[in-house]
């Protein structure tokens, strides 16, 4: 059974597992040139990523629809554990420890997300209107998480939940009308919605959003990331600086450089060049997940693939958009890229929910 | 296709699939505005940013360059660098602060508060890798306890810093000044901007005047270093340059002396030579410990010095101003000569009293001299004759020929902070006190009381110029530049227009004070050495200022004069505060400078010792 799965995505899709390989490989060179131990820890991540995918692919997509609910349930219960101890430790807490390593269940909500609003928004073979008890069904779905893991606090990844859930709204269509009132509803209650949201930021996060407003302020403190980043992305011109000249990294002037600042990190080494070489392989992927939704027969199928595209386009824009100063640093990670193992999993899970949609829908 | 119709068709954008290409459009949109990001930040302006990147990394660090040093004219060192010894500490690399703190301290023998309280001044406010001085100048016995103990000691070090030595005794204190660290009003001079932080400058004396020439010029480290500031790499160095040494016209063995004999009185002593205005001794007392201001010190100890009574910091020399008084008839009689009002040759009867209006003046020698004429009243400074002489003058002409010595203006030596005194006259005192010239006024001006006040150096260039017919020097210090060969000054000097007769006149007088057995100046007589010059003893009215707290103030005593008497070589004038009688208490100091001048530099040549009649 593996092995005919694996020979038909060799075969079928040569050019998605040479691009995905080669993402791959990039992440761990540049993280490689950040700090050698966190390359090796990433590719221990990626192989058990892969093996996880390569698990994904046996089981035809609709069964782990079937089962959203349960798979939903799980993660929300882990991240409820973890906002429960985090709360006990009156301190900010992320991980579960499993002995050796640790997991995140925010990120794995990423997944669970996913399935339970595509199982939520196409309960039927065929794809009806979006009606309003699903849709506030599947906005708690979303909400409820995303609260509790920014109370961990991590507005990134609560972030990337609505991001899902936006996408997933406005792939199933919502009436003009709807549009219309809810951006003149929202408006009329920004004053409330400012008041509900900003003052419960943490000041960390609110001096970021400070920060992007004028970087060059305080450039010693708020804005400092992303002038470095900038100085970084700026300094790799044609063809980069290479991995020993790349000082913005080697030195320790960019933080973040494992984590949210990455592509600075690579753009900084490899240059324009190789920006535009990156730039054309996460294309290809966003075009393969196109494809897949395109060609999709099954609107369960089509929901899947296309969330997680959208998930995975906007993801990777928002964060190369945060590298390049255009948007503030809300601590969005590029997915594959990133250094983090629960990351790393649920990116390779969701390529492998794209080809278990490629090979298991109708077209 | 077959498919098409199992998707609802509500909503904006009509379909899903329509919808899902408008979600691929908003990725091509961001693609656009990502390749045009990179291109602008990456391709256009990589040049600014790639200077913001070498800007992170490389730091530059100034290297204080070594101070030049300091000799006498004959090259004997006054000031030269030494070792100075410190124990450092880096705040992040102690494990263990309050027992290792406690260990260092008994190691060298200091309270462990000393050390807590030299770290919180500035470890606190450095990055902990930054080295933090705990204590300088440590012994050579502190060295070796602490050297001991440094392998329990990690994050400890000791450093050898330079540090200015200067002579023993305070030798030549306020001529050579201090060093200090500069304060941010001295960097308002564009030439302290560049030196490292730390550097010392001169603060006063020869130190302050040459500090350009002196300080050299930083080198620069360029250093490799991380986002902490941690050094990575030395990428290049300029090494500083060195500052130039001077050489100073001051003869150590004439200064030795001078300070030797002032002992511990008040009082100043300026030797230079009438040809070319070189001062050979500039000497000062009280003085103060150089190296003790050269350190940093406490503000109550600042303050001690700075308030004492007896004005240590004050260089007597070139910043006390004195009445002169019997010298000044020097220029009393040179002003009536000029002015034709004097007749050497006149006799005049000195009865002891002298009357202006109502106010009657004493000779300073009850019952008077009897009868004499000029030469007399030179030799031994009859008060009354002069009192006569300036009555006949007036103030004007007085001070004119004052002025024409330079009296009342800066000498211009090189030295900051130079004093200049007072000569008075009607202007002079109706511009400065408001106040008409009163008759009475113009007696005491004669004899060098009053409102007349001069300084040591003043006196020292008037009698230069009196022994060189009138030729007027410019004192100074700097001889030359160590090791650009001894390019000397020119004999720098300025004529005065007084015939060389009257010059001639005065001399003999002034020549007879020290020789006469009668004379004022005799205690400074050398039976081998030909000298002249003019005692005075300067009565102080004031009980202020340097007289305060003192009932009945003793006078200031002057000797000022020249020798040898037929080829002037050197001029001293000694000046001590409150010392009494001219001759007795500033002429042995005088004539020991005068001894040691012989010794030194005419003896040694074979000079025949000139026959004296005294």
């Amino acid at each position: 059974m593996v092995a005919k799965i694996l020979v038909y995505v060799v075969r079928v899709h040569p050019a998605f597992l040479v691009v995905l390989s080669a993402l791959l490989l990039i992440d761990l060179l540049t993280l490689f040139s950040v700090t050698p131990y966190l390359a090796v820890k990433q590719g221990l991540w990626e192989v058990f990523g892969l093996l996880m995918g390569l698990g994904i692919l046996l089981v035809p997509y609709p069964l782990f629809l079937k089962n959203a609910r349960w798979i939903y349930g799980v993660v929300l219960a882990l991240l409820a554990i973890v906002f429960l101890a985090g709360h006990a430790s009156h301190g900010a807490r992320r991980w579960i420890g499993l002995g050796w390593f640790q997991i995140q269940p925010s990120e794995f909500m990423i997944l669970g997300l996913i399935l339970f609003l595509t199982w939520l928004f196409v309960p039927e073979k065929r794809d009806i209107p979006l009606r309003p008890a699903r849709f506030a069904a599947g906005l708690l779905a979303s909400v409820f998480p995303a609260l509790l893991i920014a109370r961990q606090p991590d507005l990134g990844t609560a972030f990337e939940l609505m991001i899902i859930f936006s996408v997933f709204v406005f792939l199933k269509g919502i009436p003009s009308r709807i549009v219309t009132i809810s951006v003149l509803g929202g408006l009329a209650f920004f004053p409330v919605l400012w008041e509900g949201v900003w003052t419960h930021l943490h000041e960390f996060q609110k001096d970021r959003i400070r920060a992007f407003i004028d970087p060059s302020s305080d450039p010693s403190g708020l804005g400092y990331h992303t002038i470095q980043s900038i100085v970084a992305v700026g300094s790799g011109g044609w063809f980069g600086q290479g991995l020993s000249g790349a000082t913005q990294v080697r030195y320790q002037f960019l933080p973040g450089a494992h984590t949210d600042f990455v592509f600075a990190v690579f753009t900084e080494e490899w240059g324009f060049a190789g920006a535009l070489v990156f730039l054309a392989l996460v294309s290809y992927l966003v075009w393969f997940g196109f494809r897949t939704a395109m060609d999709c027969r099954d609107p369960a199928g089509f929901y899947l693939s296309a969330g997680v595209t959208g998930f995975f386009l906007f993801c990777f824009l928002i964060n190369v958009l945060m590298v390049l100063g255009i948007l503030p640093v809300v601590g969005v990670p590029m997915p594959l890229m990133s250094y983090g193992g629960s990351a790393m999993i649920v990116s390779l899970g969701a390529m492998a929910l794209l080809m278990n949609v490629r090979i298991y829908a109708k077209r | 296709m077959a498919s098409e119709f199992r998707f609802h068709k509500n909503g904006i954008l009509g379909s899903p699939r329509a919808r899902l290409n408008g979600l691929i459009f908003v990725f091509w949109l961001g693609m656009a505005v990502v390749i045009v990001r990179l291109y602008v930040v990456q391709v256009i302006k990589h040049h600014h940013y790639l200077a913001l990147a070498r800007d992170n990394v490389v730091k530059v660090v100034p290297i204080p360059p070594l101070r030049g040093e300091i000799t006498d004219r004959n090259g004997v060192v006054l000031v030269r660098n030494g070792p100075d010894f410190a124990v450092f500490e880096i705040p992040g690399e102690v494990r263990h602060p309050r027992r290792e703190l406690a260990w260092l301290a008994f190691d060298l023998g200091i309270p462990a508060s000393k050390l807590r309280h030299a770290l919180s001044r500035l470890g606190f406010v450095l990055p902990p890798h930054m080295p933090v001085p705990l204590e300088t100048g440590l012994s050579m016995a502190q060295v070796g306890r602490v050297n001991m103990d440094l392998y329990r000691l990690p994050g400890f070090y000791i450093q050898v810093m330079p540090k200015r030595i200067y002579p023993p005794d305070n030798i030549g204190a306020h001529l050579l000044g201090y060093v200090g660290s500069f304060t941010s009003s001295d960097l308002k001079g564009s030439f302290y901007r560049h030196l490292p932080p730390g550097t010392g400058i001169g603060k006063s004396g020869i130190e302050k005047e040459y500090d350009a020439l002196l300080q050299g010029a930083p080198g620069l480290r360029r250093q490799l270093v991380d986002s902490h500031g941690r050094m990575v790499r030395n990428l290049r160095n300029k090494p500083p340059k060195e500052g130039r040494s001077l050489r100073l016209t001051i003869d150590m063995r004439l200064q030795m002396t001078a300070e030797r004999f002032l002992g511990d009185r008040r009082g100043a002593v300026v030797a230079l030579d009438p040809r070319n205005g070189e001062i050979l001794a500039l000497a000062s007392h009280p003085s103060y410990n150089s190296e003790e201001l050269s350190q940093a010190m406490s503000s109550a100890r600042w303050k001690t010095l700075a308030h004492a009574t007896d004005h240590p910091l004050t260089d007597r020399a070139v910043q006390g101003l004195y009445p002169p008084g019997s010298v000044f008839k020097i220029v009393t009689a040179l002003a009536g000569l000029s002015e034709h009002k004097l007749d050497p040759d006149a006799p005049f009867h000195c009865a002891g009293t002298f009357r202006v209006g109502s106010v009657i003046f004493h000779d300073w020698k009850r019952g008077g001299h009897g009868t004499l004429h000029l030469h007399k009243a030179i030799e031994q400074s009859c008060d009354i004759f002069f009192y006569h002489l300036g009555m006949n003058l007036g103030p004007e002409p007085i001070a004119r020929v004052a002025r024409l010595f330079g009296l009342g203006s800066r000498t211009g030596i090189d030295l900051p902070a130079e004093l200049s005194g007072v000569v008075p006259d009607r202007e002079w005192k109706r511009k400065y006190l408001h106040t008409p010239w009163y008759p009475g006024e113009t007696p005491p001006m004669a004899i060098g009381q009053g409102y007349l006040t001069v300084t040591p150096l003043e006196m020292a260039r008037l009698m230069g110029a009196v022994a060189m017919n009138g030729q007027i020097s410019h004192p100074h210090l700097l001889l030359g530049e160590t090791g650009k060969g001894s390019s000397q000054m020119p004999p720098d000097l300025t004529p005065i227009p007084i015939p060389k007769k009257d010059f001639d006149i005065v001399r003999a007088d002034l020549r007879d004070v020290v020789a006469a057995p009668h004379g004022t100046g005799h205690p400074v007589n050398l039976p081998f050495f030909a000298i002249a010059g003019k005692t005075g003893t300067a009565q102080v009215v004031s009980n202020r200022g340097k007289n305060k707290g003192t009932k009945r103030p003793k006078a200031d005593s002057w000797f000022v004069g020249f020798g040898p008497f037929d080829d002037p070589r050197i001029v001293v004038a000694v000046l001590i505060e409150n010392g009494g009688d001219g001759g007795d208490v500033a002429g042995p100091v005088a004539r020991e400078v005068f001894r040691m001048f012989y010794i030194t530099r005419l003896a040694e040549k074979g000079n025949p010792a000139p026959a004296v009649a005294s």
